[in-house]
């Protein structure tokens, strides 16, 4: 499809726009998730939320009487179930033997289990506006309206201008925990901020992605762009390039193929992104590595064996 | 003498394991004092205990009569061979400016005078050279210098240090001696833990002999005695082969 037909359609619009918003904001919150090596809780906090966002439905629904798909409400949702989950399985690793992979695999695998019975149920029952419902799931980029796509930028802009604010704080409780806490300030404190950063990160794409997929951009343009720079600054705003580049050409992508679902593409589409860096970075090539490797081993085959290393 | 920190009573249990019992420990001011035992004497847990980074049972510490909350800009830590991630996007300058953030505070960002704090720091432990590096690429000596850096960028008045000299090379145990020799010729106290019993008297003035509770502690020629030695020890942990290499 060429890109004037592309733009001129505001469906297809709304899918690029809305998908590179939250790409771009995934990308760069994402980078401090990697560095303090949250990847997995943020894959948790994911699969949580489902059941939040079931239950804040119902509760719209059936208390408040208004539309359950509501953006905010299915924030709040999303926010308490997947902090419980989050919590669950810090409580289970720090007070038991079990190691915090599996708590994290309990916890994950059980409040998304209880996620999906609220689906079904929600979904066999005769509530009004459950249409859509199960794109939670999944998402379903070309149902992303201009409401949402205000939505997303604001909420994304909030957390981006979190991280900026706090960045010192963030950076320092990131690295070095020990000299954070010697130096007066409050872990609770920057813990509660960075967690309400990496929440937002992931709900944020709920309507267009899913929680499902949602994990992906968080953190595949941060691994990838570690390859590529060694600085923080760096990081965050390549991170956040890629995760804008990824989205939105893969929604180009999804839209010019036909009928395919856009998070999907993405995900593949930031993969591509993670193996190209892998490969080709300058510096952390997997190729070079190797190369060097070879070649490093080589020499010391010569260096230690009389006839030169010749066989 | 001014006192730069003492406990009072002070005792740590880890989970039902009693670590420190009644400890009285005081360090004058503008001293160097070494804290000298065995393995498991609870060296490195004295210090955490003191510093807020381990739960004390019981007991309270203070730094120049006031609680650390109070003071914490003027009390720097140097951890044992820190457990940081080595791979973070951080060079070496960026690094040491970290020591400053204390006096920053929330939300204010270090700036040039931070920048050159950090910078005048790394000059003094030699590693001005390397400001750019990226922390991955240094060596054990080095990273333990860089440590150091980012410990005077905060300079503060009171430095503790859990082992410093573990496991450097002699290159970077010479420039770290020449800079703690420095901060005694200005004044500043230093708290050092330290492992190698022969060279304790080159360089600490003050030893504190600990084994789960203080065997003995004041100036070093006092108390670094045969006997208070052998006690602190109970005959193991390669105290015997100084002792004897000593006679």
């Amino acid at each position: 499809m060429d890109p004037f037909d592309f733009f001129g359609n505001h469906i297809f619009r709304m899918v690029f726009f809305g998908t590179t918003v939250i790409g771009v904001a995934a990308g760069a919150l994402g980078a401090f998730a990697y560095l303090r090596r949250q990847s997995l809780i943020s894959d948790v906090i994911g699969h949580a939320a489902l059941p939040g966002a079931m239950l804040a439905f119902i509760a719209a629904v059936v208390v408040f009487g208004v539309d359950g798909r509501s953006m905010l409400l299915l924030v709040v949702g999303a926010v308490i179930t997947g902090t419980l989950a989050a919590m669950f399985a810090n409580a289970v690793s720090a007070r038991t033997k079990i190691a915090i992979d599996t708590a994290m695999a309990i916890s994950l695998t059980t409040f998304f289990g209880l996620g999906m019975l609220l689906l079904r149920i929600i979904a066999n029952s005769p509530f009004p506006g459950k249409g859509g419902i199960q794109d939670y799931l999944f998402g379903n980029a070309a149902s992303i309206t201009r409401a949402d796509l205000t939505t997303s930028i604001v909420v994304g802009a909030f957390a981006l201008l979190l991280m900026i604010v706090f960045w010192k704080e963030f950076t320092l409780r990131t690295f070095d925990p020990v000299l954070s806490t010697m130096l007066g300030f409050k872990a609770r404190v920057i813990d509660t901020l960075m967690f309400t950063t990496i929440v937002i990160a992931i709900v944020i794409g709920v309507k267009a992605v899913g929680f499902v997929l949602m994990v992906a951009f968080i953190v595949t343009p941060p691994a990838a762009a570690r390859q590529w720079t060694n600085t923080q600054p760096g990081m965050v705003m390549l991170s956040a390039a890629f995760g804008g580049l990824g989205s939105g050409l893969g929604a180009y992508l999804s839209i010019s193929m036909g009928n395919v679902p856009t998070g999907p593409v993405i995900c593949l589409v930031l993969f591509a992104i993670f193996l190209v860096s892998l490969l080709a970075s300058p510096n952390r090539s997997i190729v070079v590595t190797a190369m060097s490797r070879v070649r490093a081993r080589k020499a010391l085959l010569r260096e230690f064996t009389p006839g030169g290393g010749t066989q | 003498m001014p006192i730069a920190c003492e406990t009072r009573d002070l005792s740590v249990a880890y989970r039902e394991d009693p670590v420190l019992r009644h400890v009285d420990f005081r360090v004058p001011e503008g001293s160097v004092m070494g804290i000298v035992g065995p393995n498991g004497a609870g060296k490195s847990t004295l210090i955490k205990a003191m510093l807020g980074l381990v739960t004390p049972l019981a007991g309270t510490a203070e730094f120049f009569g006031q609680p650390l909350d109070a003071v914490r800009n003027r009390v720097g830590y140097m951890p044992q061979s820190a457990s940081v991630d080595w791979d973070f996007p951080t060079t070496v300058l960026d690094l040491a400016v970290m020591g400053t953030y204390g006096e920053l505070g929330w939300l204010r960002r270090p700036g040039k005078s931070e920048r050159a704090r950090a910078m005048a720091a790394l000059e003094q432990t030699g590693m001005d050279a390397l400001a750019s590096r990226q922390i991955g690429e240094l060596s054990g000596g080095q990273r333990q210098r860089a440590f150091l850096a980012r410990a005077l960028a905060q300079s503060p008045d009171l430095y503790f240090m859990d082992e410093p000299f573990q496991g450097i090379d002699a290159k970077s145990q010479q420039a770290m001696m020449e800079v703690l020799k420095d901060l005694c010729a200005v004044g500043k106290t230093i708290v050092i833990v330290h492992h190698h019993l022969g060279s304790v008297l080159e360089f600490c003035d003050h030893v504190t002999l600990l084994n789960k509770s203080v065997v003995a502690m004041g100036p070093g020629k006092e108390v670094f005695t045969r006997d208070n030695i052998r006690k602190a020890y109970d005959a193991n942990d390669g105290a015997e082969t100084f002792l004897a290499a000593a006679e």
